[in-house]
């Protein structure tokens, strides 16, 4: 605080004076902090800390051959295909549904936007067996599909339709509020100068939600790594096939093989943090871009 | 390039928000849309623009039919309310974004560009901050950069919805007094919206005064001022003193004094409105002639060149306004409490068509 000018000593001497009289006794403060941080400890941290300990307990050579199994090698593979499949097509859908609802008037808004949230609200296992009820031997399609060597349910495609329902609102949910908020003005004004509906987009719309749009792929991803019961319903759990790394955990634990179930849990767990990390960045890389427009009127 | 309107109607659900406007601006007038909020004054701007459809009725620019032209054809610049700049981008960029979004056989090279845009910033004296973002500027300089950004496509109309809204209130004076210069220069077209009276007497060429989705009046500054043509108009353009009067025998009143009314027969005991500026208002200290009635001053007022007095009359409980001169006022000798004479001047009486 060397080189710091009396009106901005005056100014933190106000702050402290202000926080004094606005804030609780210091005993208040500190037992509701520590209950907090016990919680969060207790809940969060303990799980996470024995989830790499349990992996790594009988040392790092099974830890490798647990996650060098072929089995576990292809649960992994099958996860990021679903990922990298249900991520792109809900990127696509949450702009297109976010850009209609924020921008345009029309009959049945609300209709798409409770249709929006309907995975929120359906049970995962419910939309799993829904799936099959659909795609199932038989089910509705059942039959056509095995007339044409079709195969959805206990395969790969049944797999991403799951995860494509679950994963649904992220985008869409991230952006709805943010388009909403930032108005039309600037889409009309692009409209006036002569823009096209699609340069409108690229160029004004998406640039001013990227860190929304962001962030809600990389909830989108997160969730489409880690989601059991849906696609539990509907993969059939084939090992080596159809199997991904949450149902290869699960399978794995059934056979008390606990150390590789703890490996392949592990790499989840490390999935879901590497994930964390990116959302903090994207947190504070927003915040810092001055994409706010400060308030005028 | 002229615009025409012609009978038109729009409404949102239930709400009526215009109902037969018609309204003509020459080549190279500014026109003024004044009146309170929820009047229609945006809507119809929007209009205009293409922003909206209306319901019924046309809109012809030069002549041509352009009520269902889209708006990237209608050659129109826009400046919103809260400038609408692109704010992830430079403030040169934004005002190149009407040039650069054009098809490639009629896009300006890279250099016509840069070019046109340097020359805009000149325009608007802010070429020295083509690098900052819309966050980083103040309001007044959004809001010309909003400008140049519009003027860049060259429109052949310019309209500006509320453009010194946001403002505080010296630099409102200043940019109202700029834009003015700006276009007897340019001489494009244009139409601002307003809510604020004084604004628009002193930018417009002429003035739309509107209420209730309907045009009160269409006039040169001098003439809605002077000679406004409803109640509406006469209490919108300034302050007015309201007095209630009953037509009798073809007279009505204010006070003792008696006013002529071109009354037709059945106008008779029927209410009249009169309405007299402050600054029609005199005050003598002696009982005359053109007396109206007695009051006594109640307040005073006296910041500047005139002096603004309160008086609360003797024979009722209204209060009127009056203005003096200060010189006036010294030579009358008043102070609050004083017993005066009202002599109202210039009178305009207009007879209750509900009645």
């Amino acid at each position: 605080m060397a080189n710091t000018s009396p009106s901005q000593m005056t100014l933190y001497r106000a702050k402290v004076a202000r926080n004094r009289a606005t804030s609780e006794p210091a005993w208040i403060k500190y037992s509701l902090i520590s209950l907090a941080l016990l919680f969060l400890s207790l809940f969060l941290f303990v799980p996470l800390v024995a989830v790499f300990t349990e992996a790594l307990r009988k040392g790092l050579d099974t830890y490798v051959t647990a996650l060098s199994d072929p089995d576990a090698f292809s649960a992994i593979k099958l996860t990021l295909v679903a990922a990298l499949i249900s991520v792109p097509l809900n990127l696509v859908f949450g702009i297109a549904a976010s850009w209609a609802i924020a921008k345009f008037e029309f009959k049945g808004k609300n209709i798409l936007i409770t249709l929006i949230d309907l995975p929120f609200a359906v049970s995962p296992v419910v939309a799993g067996l829904i799936y099959v009820l659909i795609f199932g031997l038989q089910g509705w399609f059942g039959s056509w599909l095995s007339d044409h060597n079709i195969k959805v349910i206990f395969a790969i495609p049944g797999i991403v339709l799951a995860t494509v329902f679950v994963t649904f609102p992220f985008v869409a949910r991230e952006l709805i509020p943010l388009m909403q908020a930032q108005g039309k003005e600037e889409e009309e004004a692009g409209l006036v100068l002569g823009a096209s509906g699609w340069q409108i987009l690229w160029r004004i719309t998406l640039p001013n939600v990227k860190w929304g749009l962001l962030y809600g792929v990389i909830l989108t991803n997160a969730r489409a790594m880690g989601e059991f019961g849906a696609v539990s319903v509907v993969s059939g759990h084939i090992r080596g096939m159809t199997n991904t790394m949450p149902l290869h955990v699960e399978i794995l634990y059934n056979e008390y093989n606990y150390a590789a179930a703890f490996a392949v849990a592990s790499l989840l767990a490390f999935l879901a943090l590497v994930t964390l990390a990116l959302k903090s960045f994207v947190e504070w890389q927003s915040a810092r871009v001055p994409t706010q427009i400060e308030d005028i009127s | 390039m002229s615009i025409e309107i012609r009978n038109i109607q729009k409404s949102f659900g239930n709400f009526q928000a215009l109902s037969n406007i018609n309204l003509d601006v020459p080549t190279g007038e500014l026109v003024a849309l004044l009146g309170p909020s929820g009047c229609g004054k945006t809507s119809l701007l929007r209009i205009i623009a293409g922003l909206e459809s209306p319901d019924v009725g046309t809109i012809l620019f030069h002549g041509d039919d352009a009520t269902h032209r889209d708006v990237r054809e209608r050659q129109v610049g826009f400046v919103f309310q809260h400038y609408a700049l692109f704010r992830h981008m430079t403030v040169f960029e934004n005002v190149a974004f009407g040039l650069r979004v054009r098809p490639k056989s009629t896009r300006p090279t890279e250099g016509e560009i840069h070019r046109r845009v340097r020359e805009l910033l000149d325009l608007v004296q802010l070429d020295w901050l083509s690098d900052r973002y819309p966050p980083q500027l103040s309001g007044g300089q959004r809001q010309r950069i909003a400008l140049a950004r519009a003027l860049a496509v060259e429109p052949k109309v310019l309209l500006l919805d509320e453009p010194f809204g946001a403002l505080d209130a010296k630099v409102r004076k200043d940019l109202r007094r700029w834009l003015r210069r700006l276009h007897d220069e340019l001489h494009i077209t244009s139409v601002f919206v307003t809510h604020d009276q004084e604004e628009a007497l002193e930018v417009a060429d002429r003035i739309v005064v509107m209420n209730h989705g309907k045009i009160e009046q269409i006039g040169t500054p001098q003439e809605v001022y002077d000679h406004p043509s409803t109640p509406f108009v006469y209490q919108f353009l300034g302050n007015v003193n309201l007095f209630h009067s009953r037509v009798e025998s073809g007279k009505a009143f204010i006070g003792n004094l008696p006013l002529e009314v071109d009354a037709k027969d059945e106008s008779n005991n029927s209410t009249a409105f009169a309405y007299v500026r402050p600054h029609d208002i005199d005050i003598q200290k002696e009982s005359n002639i053109q007396s109206a009635f007695e009051a006594k001053v109640i307040y005073i007022h006296s910041l500047g060149p005139l002096v603004r007095l309160e008086l609360q009359r003797e024979d009722q409980s209204d209060i009127i306004e009056s203005e003096l001169t200060r010189e006036r006022f010294l030579q009358l000798d008043l102070s609050i409490g004083s017993k005066v004479y009202v002599q109202p001047k210039n009178i305009r009486v207009f007879l209750n068509e509900t009645a």
